[in-house]
């Protein structure tokens, strides 16, 4: 098998080792761990679903879309925090970065007037940029992606609060001054009769975009290379730095996306938003099997985390579990899908 | 009382808004739905409802203590069943915990806002489900809700002006006044009511300090105007957290009785501001009444009693002194 093979493989989130194929099935139950997780967890949904009548409350398609709707944001994110967390890093700035890319749409439409496209356009760009300067504080100065992203989470939240004079930034829709355009609304509407949420869709066309990038692109091998053996990488002519410093910059620039999408969703920039997001979208890619060691890992498991965290907490809500409860068993589960990557068989 | 940062921003905007069009989106605007505002709920005594209560925040005492209310004046009426759930104080949170809510076919409604403009959209859709809404504390932008009930900030802090005025500095005297977060709509409110009280009352505002709302950050305020102030008379305090806090920043340096603090809020609870009176660390609070009994009570004449309620249910506060106290503790705790 050659080596571009075995990398798409690794894409797949593939656990068996190349040279012996043997399909037995802990390694195949292993190579799907996170998609069978969240098979288990819409199993036990629609088990302890609350009925009206015959009708199982769970699979209503309404209740289904949003489910998608809620994890929309927090599915945008962990994509990126893939990308970050296959090469061996972290990114905590992404929550904040949510919000300063919110307070920026409002801001940018509302009280500077522009219009959709470039207020979208530029908000990814302030995003992109934002990761691109944390990628080359982490990779050109050797500092810990922890460190430098911990800081770029106090800037970011800085810089939202100093945009917004502290508080929610409303967006009113319409012509006039003040008003934000009337398509910006979109992002809070459904679609198909009613039924799709126009987040939903945003997060399936990211998340397809990621999987084929990773499929396709010599960049994915870059990447892969980078988290499995940073030398190796090196001495092989992996362009380290420069694959270290664009992981970042796309994780900006979907966390601010993700921004874009929050503030259509709720007609608000707040800088505030976002908080603890980052926390939630490393669960994703973690439960989603990618490792945090970096090199190992998909985007696919990632939405498999983040479906399966959204159903969890939908289920858990419609059978109103105590709140307080509720941390208790969502923290269980987190771990028990980490503890079932140490059980995974050594690649 | 520490409420996140509300939206004098997002109120201007939507009046202006409302003259026009509404707050909502041209989606929710388009149609008008054929259940809104039309109480369609109301089976009478025999009935069984589930009421949804969405809080925005239950670690703040302010917000649990409102649950504990509603939790407890529904326990009195056995055909209702209420479900609980928490925001912790993220609007993405609060409008899915409301989406659940409609998903379970909940009969009635009760929201606490995180914040107005970001659950307006999914009350109204609420609401022109037919389902009754009682929106409580924090408003929503528009009218698509059935009832609101809450308190008014500014006339608390007036009070606490008079009060000040007329009973502690009947000849005028030197004032500390401490600040909730800025730019929360409370901090402004409780801010205008007590100026509005003590103007022309030769009463001077030595020093004012930003407390957010917070104990610790009260106490930190209060130390540095105690190195700056010689004479002191009264400190108002824009909640009972940051008054104790400058009680103890006084305590500390042996102050604490040439000096009376005044807080707001008044929770019925074992930290809570009235037993701070009661055992005369504060000279005087304020009670900022929850709203979960009267929220109960509203839920009572729309789903049993089939009867509207008025759109607005502004509740009044109560001075709590030494003298009353105890009895306002045991009344606030049924016994």
């Amino acid at each position: 098998m050659t080596q571009r093979e075995t990398i798409q493989r690794e894409s797949d989130g593939a656990a068996a080792p190349p040279a012996e194929r043997r399909l037995d099935v802990v390694s195949v139950l292993f190579r799907f761990q996170s998609m069978l997780g969240l098979v288990a967890v819409f199993i036990a949904a629609v088990l302890f679903s609350p009925h009206r009548g015959a009708q199982i409350l769970f699979l209503t398609s309404e209740n289904l879309f949003n489910v998608v709707r809620a994890v929309a944001e927090i599915g945008i994110i962990a994509v990126g925090m893939t990308f970050v967390i296959l090469i061996g890093g972290i990114d905590l700035s992404v929550g904040a970065v949510l919000g300063l890319a919110a307070v920026g749409s409002a801001v940018l439409m509302v009280e500077n007037g522009m219009g959709v496209v470039p207020t979208v356009l530029l908000v990814l760009l302030i995003g992109l940029v934002f990761g691109l300067l944390q990628g080359i504080a982490s990779a050109r100065f050797g500092i810990q992606s922890f460190i430098v992203t911990l800081a770029g989470l106090q800037v970011a939240r800085g810089l939202a609060r100093i945009w917004s004079g502290g508080q929610g930034v409303a967006i009113a829709y319409g012509d006039g001054p003040g008003e934000a355009p009337v398509a910006f609304s979109l992002l809070g509407e459904r679609t198909f009769n009613g039924l799709v949420p126009i987040p939903a869709l945003i997060f399936v066309v990211v998340a397809a975009a990621a999987i084929a990038f990773l499929r396709v692109s010599v960049f994915a091998r870059h990447l892969y290379a980078v988290g499995g053996n940073q030398k190796a990488a090196r001495l092989s002519g992996v362009p380290v730095n420069r694959v270290k410093i664009a992981v970042f910059g796309i994780s900006g620039a979907l966390a601010a996306l993700a921004g874009i999408v929050h503030a259509g969703q709720l007609n608000q920039g707040s800088p505030n938003d976002g908080a603890g997001y980052e926390l939630d979208a490393i669960a994703a890619v973690v439960i989603g099997g990618t490792s945090l060691a970096g090199g190992r890992g998909s985007v696919v498991g990632t939405v498999a985390g983040a479906l399966l965290l959204g159903v969890l907490n939908n289920v858990l809500a419609l059978n109103n579990i105590d709140a307080n409860i509720q941390l208790l068993i969502k923290g269980l589960v987190i771990v028990a899908a980490a503890g079932l990557q140490r059980l995974r068989p050594a690649l | 009382m520490a409420r996140p940062v509300p939206i004098a921003l997002a109120a201007t905007a939507c009046a202006v808004l409302v003259l026009s069009a509404g707050c909502g989106t041209t989606h929710e605007n388009a149609g008008q739905a054929p259940n809104a505002g039309t109480n369609t709920k109301c089976k009478g005594p025999n009935g069984h409802y589930v009421i949804g209560m969405s809080q925005a925040n239950v670690a703040e005492p302010y917000r649990q203590r409102m649950n504990d209310d509603i939790r407890n004046a529904a326990a009195s009426v056995p055909q209702f069943e209420v479900k609980f759930a928490d925001a912790a104080q993220d609007n993405a949170k609060q409008v899915s915990d409301v989406e659940n809510y409609l998903t379970q076919q909940i009969d009635l409604l009760i929201i606490s806002p995180n914040e107005s403009t970001p659950l307006t959209g999914v009350v109204k859709k609420a609401y022109d489900k037919g389902i009754p809404v009682v929106v409580l504390d924090r408003k929503v932008d528009g009218d698509a809700y059935t009832t609101f009930i809450g308190a008014d900030n500014t006339d608390i802090g007036r009070q606490a002006g008079t009060f000040i005025a007329q009973k502690l500095l009947p000849n005028g005297g030197k004032v500390v006044e401490l600040k909730g977060l800025p730019g929360s709509t409370p901090a402004q409110e409780r801010d205008a009511g007590f100026q509005q009280a003590i103007a022309g009352k030769n009463i001077q505002v030595v020093a004012t300090g930003v407390g957010d709302w917070l104990r610790d950050k009260g106490q930190q305020q209060m130390d540095a105007i105690l190195k700056a102030q010689p004479q002191i008379d009264v400190v108002y305090s824009e909640n009972d957290p940051m008054a104790e806090g400058a009680y103890l920043a006084a305590k500390s340096v042996g102050r604490e009785n040439s000096i009376r603090f005044t807080g707001i809020d008044g929770l019925p609870i074992p930290s809570g501001g009235i037993k701070a009176v009661e055992d005369g660390r504060l000279t005087a609070t304020f009670v900022y009444p929850t709203g979960g009994k009267e929220a109960v009570e509203a839920a009572k004449k729309l789903l049993i009693d089939c009867q509207q309620v008025p759109k607005k249910q502004t509740l009044p506060t109560q001075l709590v002194t030494k003298d009353n106290a105890e009895a306002v503790y045991r009344a606030a705790n049924g016994g």
